[in-house]
C-alpha cells in the first residue's frame, strides 16, 4: 500500500511542477505594452457619468436621471506659469418626485479656475477659485475651513463624492516650501453675497459671501511625524484654530486626528443668526485605519461637533417649530457640519472582492445623539476606460432624526462612468 | 481620503487606484542586523540590487500590462521619481499615475513608511499604510524594485542551472532570503542570480504560511545609466497562475530631485516636467 501512496504522491509532485514549468512558459511569451511616453500627456482630463436612481419614499418610488460631465485642464503655458479649470455639469430628469424639487435640473459647479505663479522653485502664488481642502479625517473635516457653501450638486452622500465635487473659493494664495515643511497664506475676498441656482452661474455668494483667510504651518518633527497648523479667520468672526496629525502604527494601520477649535455662536445660534452666545467650542475627528492582507482596509471614526445641539436641544428642536428644525438641518448641511454633538462613522473599502478589478466601498454613519443612521454599498467593476457601479443608500431613525428625515429612505443606483 | 477609486490605482487606488507602484527601493545596500556585511551570500544579493536601483537620483518610467489566460485586462503606466538618501542610500519616492484615463495626474509619495496618495479631483492627500499601498499593481513594484539586501539575511541555497525571462539557461547561485524585520512584504524569497554577472534571473516570494505569492523573471537586459539593467520584469501571480503581469520600464534619466518635492505639502503644486 505505501509503496503505491508513495508513488502517487511522486507522479503528483511531478505533475504539478510540469504544469508550473507550462505556466511560467505561457507567461514568458506574453510581451509587455509598447511604452508611452508620459511627457505628451493631455492637459484636458473628462469623464462622463450616467446613473439611474430608483429611491424609495413614502408610498411611492422616484425614478431619476442623471447625465455628469466632470472636466480638468491643467497646463504649464510659460516657464513658471499654470493655468487650472476644473468644471463639473450635472443634468437630472425625475419622476415621481415628492420631495418638491425640480423636476430638471442642470447644474455646473465651478469647482477651479486659477492660475499659478512659480517665480523660484520653492516659492508659488496663486490668484482664482482654488479648491483649498484641509483636513486628514475621511468623513468629517472640522480644519477644511473652506467647505461651508461649497457643495453646489449633492449626488452622493459619500464622503469622496462631497469632496470631490464642491466650488473652490476666489482666493489668493502663496506658499513657500523647504525642505521639511511649508508655510502657506491664503486671503479670499468677499465679493457678493448673492448666490444663484443658474446652471452655469460661477455662484461666487456661495463661497466669496464674507472676507476668510487662513494661515496653514507644516514642519517634520520626527521622521513620519508633520502636523499641520492652521489660523483661520473671518469677516466678524473670532478666529480659529486648527491641526491636523496622522502616524503610521506598524506596516498596517494610520492613525488620525483632527481638532479644530475657537469663539464662535452654537450652530444653532449660526443658522438663526442670532447675537450672543460666543464661547470657545471645538471640534474634532479622530480615526484610524487598518488594512488586512486580504486587500480589505476598515476605518473607524469618532466625530465631535461642540457647536452642534446636544441631547435636550435636539430633542427640543425635533419636537418644536417645524420651520426652525429644518432652517437648522439645512444650514447644517450646507456647512457640511454635524447637526449633532457627536458622530460614528466606519468606511470600508475592499479591492478584489470575488474576483480582480470588483471592489466593495461601504459606509455606515450613525448620528450618537439620536442613533439614526445611514449606510451605503457600492460594487464598482472596473475597466480600464470604464466603470460600472450598483449603489445602495438605507437610513434608519424616525423622520425627525439626524438621518431618518431624508425623504428618500431606500434607494437603488445603477452607473455607468467612461474616462477619456 | 484613501478610497478605492483612488487606489483602483491602486484602487480607489482606489484604489485604487488605488494603485499600481512600482517602487525603487533601496541602493546602497546595508546588511540587515546579525547579518555580517562580509557574507558571501549578501554580498550577492547587494550586487544583484545594484543592477536592479541605480545608484543616485533618477527617474523612469513603468508600464505594467496585466494578463489573464492570456488575454490582456489591464494597464497602467507610472512615472517615478527617486531620489537618494544620504548616508543610508534608501530612495524616497515620487509617483505620477500616467494611466489609465481615470488615474491620471494622482501621486504617491513614499519616505520609508511615511506614504501619501494625492487625487487632484479633490485636492486630498491622503495618508496609506505600507500594507495599502501594495494593493493591486503595487505588489508587483515592490517585487522589482526593493533593495532586498537591505531587509533580507541571505543564504546560499546552492547553485543550479534555470531558464530566464528570455528562456536562455543561466547557471546562477540560488539565495535562501529571509525577512530581517517584521515589516517586510514578503516573508521569506528565494533568489537566482547568474554567477557570471550577478544579475537577478528569477525570484520567488513567499507568505509567512509558505504559500507562493509570485514569481517574478527579470529579462530583457539593456544598457540603462551606465548599468546593464532588465527592462521588463514578468510576475506570475503565486495563487492563479493565470494572472501575469508584465512591467516594462523606459525612459531612464539622472534626475534631481528636490527635498521640498517629497512632502505632502507640495503633492498639490506637482506638475511633470
Amino acid at each position: 500500500m505505501w509503496p503505491i501512496l508513495l508513488t502517487l504522491a511522486l507522479l503528483t509532485s511531478a505533475a504539478a511542477g510540469a504544469g508550473e514549468q507550462d505556466d511560467d512558459a505561457a507567461a514568458l511569451a506574453l510581451s509587455g505594452a509598447p511604452v508611452t511616453a508620459p511627457a505628451g500627456t493631455s492637459p484636458i482630463s473628462l469623464s462622463i457619468e450616467g446613473a439611474q436612481t430608483f429611491a424609495r419614499v413614502a408610498g411611492s418610488e422616484e425614478r431619476i436621471q442623471r447625465l455628469s460631465l466632470d472636466a480638468r485642464f491643467d497646463e504649464m503655458f510659460a516657464p513658471g506659469w499654470r493655468g487650472i479649470v476644473a468644471e463639473r455639469i450635472d443634468g437630472s430628469w425625475a419622476e415621481g418626485l415628492a420631495s418638491g424639487q425640480p423636476a430638471n435640473e442642470e447644474v455646473g459647479t465651478l469647482k477651479e479656475a486659477y492660475l499659478s505663479w512659480q517665480p523660484q522653485a520653492n516659492l508659488l502664488l496663486d490668484a482664482g477659485r482654488i479648491n483649498a481642502r484641509q483636513g486628514v479625517a475621511l468623513g468629517y473635516n472640522p480644519t477644511d475651513f473652506f467647505r461651508a457653501d461649497a457643495v453646489r450638486s449633492l449626488v452622493s452622500p459619500d464622503p469622496n463624492s462631497l469632496r470631490d465635487n464642491r466650488l473652490g473659493t476666489v482666493m489668493l494664495r502663496g506658499e513657500e516650501l523647504w525642505d521639511s515643511g511649508a508655510l502657506t497664506v491664503s486671503y479670499a475676498p468677499r465679493l457678493t453675497a448673492h448666490t444663484s441656482r443658474a446652471a452655469l452661474d460661477p455662484d461666487f455668494g456661495a463661497t466669496n459671501a464674507q472676507g476668510r483667510w487662513m494661515l496653514s504651518l507644516s514642519e517634520q518633527l520626527a521622521p513620519g511625524l508633520s502636523p499641520q497648523w492652521l489660523v483661520f479667520g473671518r469677516d466678524g468672526g473670532s478666529p480659529q484654530v486648527g491641526v491636523n496629525l496622522t502616524a503610521g502604527l506598524g506596516s498596517a494601520t494610520v492613525a488620525y486626528v483632527e481638532v479644530s477649535g475657537g469663539r464662535s455662536t452654537s450652530l444653532l445660534g449660526q443658522a438663526l443668526q442670532l447675537a450672543g452666545g460666543e464661547t470657545f467650542r471645538s471640534r474634532a475627528a479622530a480615526g484610524v485605519t487598518y488594512s488586512t492582507t486580504y486587500k480589505l482596509s476598515l476605518t473607524l471614526e469618532y466625530e465631535y461637533n461642540g457647536a452642534g445641539s446636544g441631547k435636550q436641544q435636539w430633542s427640543d428642536l425635533r419636537a418644536g417649530d417645524g420651520p426652525l428644525y429644518g432652517r437648522y438641518r439645512e444650514y447644517a448641511l450646507s456647512q457640511q457640519d454635524l447637526a449633532t454633538r457627536s458622530a460614528g462613522f466606519i468606511y470600508a473599502s475592499w479591492q478584489d472582492l470575488m474576483f480582480k478589478h470588483l471592489d466593495l466601498s461601504a459606509f455606515v454613519r450613525e448620528d450618537l445623539v439620536d442613533h439614526s443612521r445611514m449606510e451605503w454599498l457600492e460594487f464598482r467593476r472596473h475597466w480600464n476606460a470604464v466603470d460600472v457601479a450598483l449603489r445602495w443608500q438605507d437610513v434608519q431613525g424616525n423622520t425627525t432624526s439626524d438621518f431618518g428625515a431624508s425623504t428618500q429612505r431606500q434607494t437603488w443606483q445603477l452607473l455607468l462612468d467612461y474616462y477619456l | 481620503m484613501f478610497n478605492l477609486r483612488a487606489v483602483t490605482v491602486l484602487a480607489s487606488v482606489k484604489g485604487v487606484l488605488i494603485a499600481a507602484l512600482a517602487l525603487p527601493g533601496l541602493a546602497a545596500a546595508e546588511s540587515p542586523a546579525g547579518n555580517p556585511a562580509g557574507s558571501e551570500a549578501q554580498k550577492i544579493l547587494a550586487a544583484s540590487d545594484a543592477i536592479r536601483n541605480p545608484s543616485r537620483s533618477f527617474g523612469l518610467t513603468t508600464t505594467m500590462t496585466e494578463y489573464h489566460n492570456g488575454h490582456q485586462t489591464d494597464m497602467s503606466i507610472l512615472q517615478i521619481y527617486a531620489k537618494a538618501e544620504a548616508g543610508s542610500g534608501q530612495y524616497r519616492n515620487l509617483i505620477r499615475f500616467v494611466g489609465p484615463a481615470r488615474d491620471v495626474n494622482k501621486l504617491m509619495l513614499k519616505n520609508g513608511n511615511d506614504l501619501w496618495f494625492y487625487d487632484p479631483s479633490s485636492q486630498a492627500s491622503v495618508r496609506i499604510s505600507p500594507r495599502q499601498r501594495l494593493l493591486g499593481q503595487a505588489a508587483n513594484g515592490d517585487v522589482v524594485t526593493v533593495n532586498l539586501a537591505t531587509d533580507y539575511q541571505a543564504k546560499l541555497a546552492g547553485d543550479e542551472d534555470v531558464e530566464d525571462g528570455d528562456r536562455v539557461r543561466r547557471h546562477c547561485h540560488k539565495l535562501a532570503l529571509s525577512a530581517a524585520s517584521a515589516s517586510v512584504t514578503y516573508d521569506s524569497i528565494d533568489m537566482w542570480i547568474d554567477a557570471e554577472n550577478s544579475r537577478p534571473v528569477k525570484a520567488k516570494f513567499f507568505a509567512a504560511s509558505g504559500d507562493l505569492l509570485k514569481t517574478a523573471y527579470y529579462r530583457h537586459y539593456e544598457r540603462e545609466l551606465d548599468v546593464e539593467r532588465p527592462t521588463e520584469t514578468v510576475i506570475i501571480d503565486g495563487l492563479d497562475h493565470q494572472w501575469v503581469t508584465i512591467m516594462r520600464y523606459s525612459n531612464y534619466a539622472w534626475r534631481e530631485v528636490p527635498d521640498s518635492w517629497l512632502q505632502r505639502d507640495y503633492l498639490p503644486r506637482f506638475r511633470p516636467e
